[in-house]
């Protein structure tokens, strides 16, 4: 049957080649090129990333003094915080981990020319600016009575975002998450298959890169938690618009079922964020430390209990709602668990790097700069698994801190590293080391001295998602919003280092990190060919 | 392998680049904007935007399935490897399904476990403390049905639907054309009948889809059921298209093999939610 | 300027930090400036918390130290210029039990006063009063039921505010109880999620609608503790306070007396069956 196949194509070789690739803007709207795709996808990321920075740059500006600086009321404020929330998980570092770098990296490690299907791959990437428009609708008509938008935080805990916002703009926000949901859903499947099905003849599971063992992880825990997200807001929108009581008390619902059906999705979502980070950080220490990485096995079964403990977890952000003593003994215990395979991680990132040969070149920086602040971000996170200390931290900066740490110093770290990993391969341009190093001193001294007294005032008891706040704790909030405009700054240097590469065109070598890269896609030229793999390479 | 233009000489299917993706986003766009606009009453033309999402999706769906099937076909590009992506495809898409069932599941079960919890006071008062509730007093709960009567007819009508897929199936591996049509014809009859079925004992229910929280678990989590239940149907009667256009092969039939897939699932869910909605939760029913 | 002016402020506020004494002049029942640790504890499971949040503290900052130096001596001793040759090693079976083993046992060593915490919490003792706190858009409202009276506490603006009450945590009428006493607190939202919050009673609870959530605290040491609602609720959610004014027998039992008269009348009888379901 595979015979006939070719049979059939080969007779029309000219067509089909000008098939594969047109030009101008039908090569990306109608794109079944997983680089194309990839490219795509982080560009969305970029994007999202400079409105979710520029928000949270306004936020700071706000909490910088006590009272109302820039903000006309705490409504609007929420809204910012909001969109914040969900514009920087799910149209920032979602598309940039897994639909970009997972798309032009995964197929390249394993060895395949594309994904397993390259046309729904182009649908998750073309919902995403479906979804964001909506959300951006979103802020536009109204929300809680008389004010525009949604200020019902990214957890859109109901009935806050029912009977709180009888407005649409909640209802934008919710078709909103089921679009990116969809898109999610079928990006998962895809990378499920492509990497079950399409790795190169002698790549078994266990000889398979670690980023791939990450994304394949995430994936999953995509899979089987948005779908559950999907049913929650299904709930919601029809709590709103058609008179179900789900979460209405008074019709016998319970606020509470919105919260556990939330996180049963959203404890996952904070791991999805993370492990392609995790993966990421695995190839970029083991190249600059010119080492295999320590412990291959471990670390991926690692990835693989977080993501499954990840699943039994979620309500450790509950501890408030009145659970009884023994559920939230038992959420106590799960929860950190966790925190063993991602010590196994850490040590073994540490144990890599031992007895290497490090250089430290712009994307080890960023990894060394993630292990070492996501360790100080989980290590409060299990602090607050502990629901007798959680009990006086809840809702405030700690809070806040603990997963800044996390996310805007580990995840973020992450697309840094890996930007400035594959920069060369994508581009085929090196980017400038000096400036990329900047850019890294930068945001690290930035985003520290943002988040590292939010410790303070969390413990303070500061309030999180307000707009203002008693006279004490305006000192702290004052530091930490310099740390933003310097993180902002880094941000500059970002986007400068980016575009003198560009001008610049310094070519980048096939391989421009040395022995230490041993991943497929280091044996491809820089930019790799519209189609890689046309014979497939073995695995010894 | 530096040249790109080489022919492949690898047995993946290299889809060749389409507008539908991108259509169908905007269509998904559309019909968002049109459903919330028709909601809240906002402009006007709201329920046609809605309507001219809806098309679009759903010549979204026509054109690229028909784009699928003509690749399976005609240009042969549905090698064996291929062939098992599908198979990883439709199963994992049928994981994600079970697991949107498991928040309808999840409502369900919050209220119908726990009725005594003193702590749910509105809760307590509305329900009486009892699963299933008591009468509410504006009349929105009065009773449930009685699950041996239309529930067990409809449980045994998708049971029967469950075996004459599968002789469809039998019948297509055997290179039995007729059977195979006479097996789909029977399933989608059956389907249908089922949702006829469905939507009598709706018609006839002693409690409402709003205001309570009986009526909302059980319509919500029985009306995705039928949802799936309807595109199951549809499905079922493409395959019965394409197999009087003599589509299918005793060694190559994936698209009849996911119908079959899905229509079990579909069973199923219904299983769990006979056993668990009608009939443990079915407490003493109204009387006829 | 206003912002000049903000920064004289915060230049004001950085002046006692400077001369070292920051936390001595921490005021009891709310924040201070530059505080970094917990506000003052005044009730026993505050006191539990405080410990147990100490005792956490010197853990996780031995492990992040633990992993910093290792990066440190990584960094040193192992750059390409003063170890030009990698070696291969992958495994060492010793070392990765022991990173997995000894986390468990740091962990379990966490576990157990942790579960000790949370018992004392969640076990309320036989109360010597109780109080019902309804969270609101955006206020709350305070019922006595043994006493049948209820009244709304809601926060003072600028012109109300005497200079010793701060701003966004005074309001009109302080929740009173007595010292020393155990006080049961029966929290409930009225439309919306809110959260009942004393940083200095180590307590917080969401008040849900539909749902009454327990909570209890014994305070040790008369004053005003101030909190915040702990859970966003809409527009003015930073600018519902939680104020509870702690007083000895006597001023507690002429204030109900008072407070009988002042609220009489105000009972809401959907809050009486609430509080009776329990
Ligand atoms: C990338 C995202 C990410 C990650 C990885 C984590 C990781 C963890 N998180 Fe966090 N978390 C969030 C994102 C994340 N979190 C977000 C966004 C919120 C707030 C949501 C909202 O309300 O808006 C949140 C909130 C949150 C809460 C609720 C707080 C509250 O609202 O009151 C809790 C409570 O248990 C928690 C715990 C943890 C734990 C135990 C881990 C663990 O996985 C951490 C494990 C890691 C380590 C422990 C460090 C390395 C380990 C070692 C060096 C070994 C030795 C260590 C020990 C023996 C301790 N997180
Ligand atoms: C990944 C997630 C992420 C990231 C990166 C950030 C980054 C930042 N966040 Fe945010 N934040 C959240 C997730 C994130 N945040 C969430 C979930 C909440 C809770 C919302 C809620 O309460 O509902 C929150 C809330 C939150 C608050 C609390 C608001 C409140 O409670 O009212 C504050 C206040 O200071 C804040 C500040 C900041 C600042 C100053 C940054 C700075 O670090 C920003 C600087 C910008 C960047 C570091 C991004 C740069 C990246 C790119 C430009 C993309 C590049 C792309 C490629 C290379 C492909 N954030
Ligand atoms: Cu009430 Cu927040
Ligand atoms: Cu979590």
């Amino acid at each position: 049957m595979a015979t006939t196949a070719h049979g059939a194509h080969g007779d029309h070789a000219h067509d089909d080649h000008a098939h594969h690739t047109p030009t101008g803007w039908r090569r990306f709207v109608y794109s079944t090129n997983h680089k194309d795709i990839g490219t795509m996808y982080l560009v969305f990321a970029m994007v999202g990333g400079l409105i979710g920075g520029f928000m949270s740059i306004a936020m700071r500006m706000e909490l910088q003094f006590p009272g109302l600086q820039i903000f006309h009321d705490s409504h609007q404020f929420n809204v910012f915080t909001t969109a914040h929330g969900l514009i920087m998980i799910f149209f920032m570092v979602m598309p940039a981990l897994i639909g970009g770098f997972g798309n032009w990296i995964v197929p390249l490690m394993i060895g395949a020319p594309d994904m397993a299907f390259p046309r729904m791959n182009n649908i998750s990437f073309w919902l995403l600016p479906a979804s964001f428009t909506l959300l951006l609708i979103s802020a536009f008509v109204e929300g809680e009575p008389g004010a525009p938008g949604v200020g019902a935080g990214w957890t859109i805990y109901a009935p806050l975002s029912s009977i709180g916002h009888p407005g649409p703009a909640v209802d934008f926000a919710i078709l909103s998450l089921h679009i990116a949901g969809a898109s999610s859903i079928l990006g998962a499947i895809n990378f499920i298959t492509t990497i079950f099905n399409m790795r190169a003849p002698g790549m078994t599971l266990h000889k398979m890169p670690l980023f791939v063992w990450s994304q394949l992880v995430t994936v999953f825990l995509l899979l089987l938690s948005l779908p559950v997200l999907a049913g929650a807001i299904t709930m919601l929108l029809t709590d709103r618009n058609f008179g179900t009581t789900f979460f209405t008390a008074d019709g016998g619902g319970d606020p509470i079922l919105f919260q556990h059906l939330f996180w049963f999705f959203g404890h996952p979502e904070v791991y999805i964020l993370i492990v392609p980070g995790f993966g990421i950080v695995s190839q970029v220490v083991s190249t600059f430390s010119r080492k295999p990485v320590f412990g291959y096995l471990g670390m991926a079964y690692a990835m693989v209990a977080i993501g499954g403990i990840g699943f039994v977890v979620w309500a450790h952000h509950m501890y408030t709602v009145g659970m009884s003593t023994g559920a939230q003994a038992y959420f106590i215990a799960a929860t950190m668990v966790i925190a063993v395979p991602t010590g196994v991680k850490i040590f073994s990132w540490i144990a890599t790097m031992w007895g290497g040969s490090i250089e430290f070149k712009t994307p080890m920086l960023w990894a060394v700069g993630l292990i070492f602040l996501f360790t100080v971000g989980g290590v409060t996170g299990v602090v607050l698994a502990n629901a007798g200390v959680d009990r006086v931290l809840q809702d405030t900066y700690y809070v806040v801190a603990h997963f800044h740490y996390v996310l805007s110093l580990g995840a973020v770290f992450a697309v840094f590293a890996g930007w400035y990993y594959w920069f060369p391969k994508i581009t085929g341009y090196m980017y400038n080391e000096t400036i990329g190093k900047l850019h890294f001193w930068l945001t690290f001294v930035g985003v520290n001295i943002v988040f590292f007294p939010q410790h303070f005032l969390g413990l303070a008891g500061m309030p999180r998602r307000v707009a203002d706040y008693p006279d004490a704790f305006a000192g702290w909030n004052y530091v930490s919003s310099i740390g933003a405009y310097v993180s902002a700054a880094g941000l500059g240097v970002f986007i400068f280092g980016m575009i003198l590469a560009f001008v610049r065109k310094e070519k980048a070598a096939d391989n421009p990190w040395g022995a230490g890269a041993t991943t497929l896609e280091w044996t491809l030229p820089s930019p790799p060919p519209f189609h890689q793999f046309n014979v497939l390479p073995r695995i010894k | 392998m530096a040249d790109a233009h080489a022919k492949p000489q690898h047995d993946y299917h290299l889809v060749d680049p389409s507008p539908w993706p991108a259509v169908g986003a905007v269509s998904a766009f559309v019909l968002a904007v049109g459903a919330i606009g028709w909601m809240h009453h906002m402009v006007p033309g709201a329920p046609l935007v809605f309507a001219a999402g809806a098309v679009g999706v759903l010549y979204t769906m026509l054109s690229w399935w028909r784009d699928v099937i003509r690749e399976a076909e005609h240009d042969g590009h549905h090698s064996r490897v291929v062939q098992i992506s599908h198979r990883y495809g439709m199963i994992l898409f049928i994981a994600s399904e079970v697991m949107f069932f498991v928040a309808w599941f999840w409502a369900y079960f919050n209220v119908a476990l726990f009725p005594t919890d003193v702590h749910q006071v509105l809760r307590g008062e509305l329900i009486g403390h009892v699963w299933p509730p008591v009468a509410s007093p504006d009349g929105k709960f009065r009773g449930t049905f009685d699950p041996w009567h239309l529930p067990l007819l409809n449980t045994l009508i998708l049971l029967t639907s469950g075996t004459t897929v599968t002789w469809a199936h039998h019948a297509l591996l055997h290179g039995d054309r007729k059977g195979l049509i006479n097996g789909l014809w029977l399933t989608v009859i059956l389907g249908a009948l089922f949702t006829c079925v469905q939507a009598y004992e709706y018609a006839h229910a002693a409690f409402n889809y709003s205001g309570h929280i009986y009526g909302a678990t059980f319509f919500m989590a029985t009306g995705f059921h039928g949802a799936h239940v309807l595109i199951g149907t549809v499905f079922l009667i493409v395959c019965l298209i394409r197999a009087y256009a003599g589509h299918f092969s005793p060694t190559q039939h994936l698209g009849f093999e996911f119908a079959a897939w899905y229509w079990h699932f579909v069973d199923v869910v219904w299983l769990f939610l006979f056993a668990c909605i009608y009939v443990w939760g079915g407490g003493t029913p109204l009387a006829h | 300027m206003l912002v000049l002016k903000r920064l004289a402020a915060v230049a004001a506020a950085i002046t006692p930090i400077l001369a070292g004494c920051g936390a001595a002049l921490a005021g009891v029942g709310q924040p201070s400036p530059w505080q970094m640790g917990f506000q003052q504890s005044v009730t026993p499971v505050m006191d539990n918390v405080v410990w147990f949040h100490d005792f956490l503290l010197w853990l996780i900052t031995a492990i992040t130290l633990f992993v910093l130096i290792l990066l440190v001596i990584v960094a040193v001793r192992f750059n390409s210029r003063a170890n030009p040759t990698p070696s291969r090693t992958t495994h060492h079976t010793l070392l990765e039990v022991a990173w997995t083993v000894i986390p468990v046992v740091i962990l379990t060593a966490i576990a157990i006063p942790s579960f000790k915490l949370l018992f004392l919490q969640t076990t309320i003792p036989p109360a010597d009063l109780t109080v019902k706190a309804t969270g609101k858009q955006w206020y709350w409202s305070y019922t006595y039921p043994d006493s049948k009276f209820e009244f709304d506490s809601v926060m003072l603006q600028d012109k109300d505010r005497k200079p010793d009450q701060p701003r966004l945590l005074a309001v009109d009428n302080e929740m009173v109880v007595p010292v020393n006493k155990v006080v049961r607190v029966q929290v409930i939202g009225a439309e919306v999620i809110h959260a009942f919050a004393v940083p200095s009673f180590g307590i917080k609870i969401d008040a849900v609608p539909g749902r009454l959530n327990e909570t209890w605290f014994k305070a040790t040491r008369e004053g005003v503790y101030y909190g915040q609602c702990s859970e966003l609720c809409g527009k003015d959610h930073a600018y519902m306070p939680i104020a509870v004014r702690v007083v000895n027998d006597k001023e507690f039992a002429s204030w109900l007396d008072q407070a009988k008269k002042r609220f009489a009348g105000n009972e809401a009888p959907r809050a009486t069956t609430l509080a009776a379901a329990k």
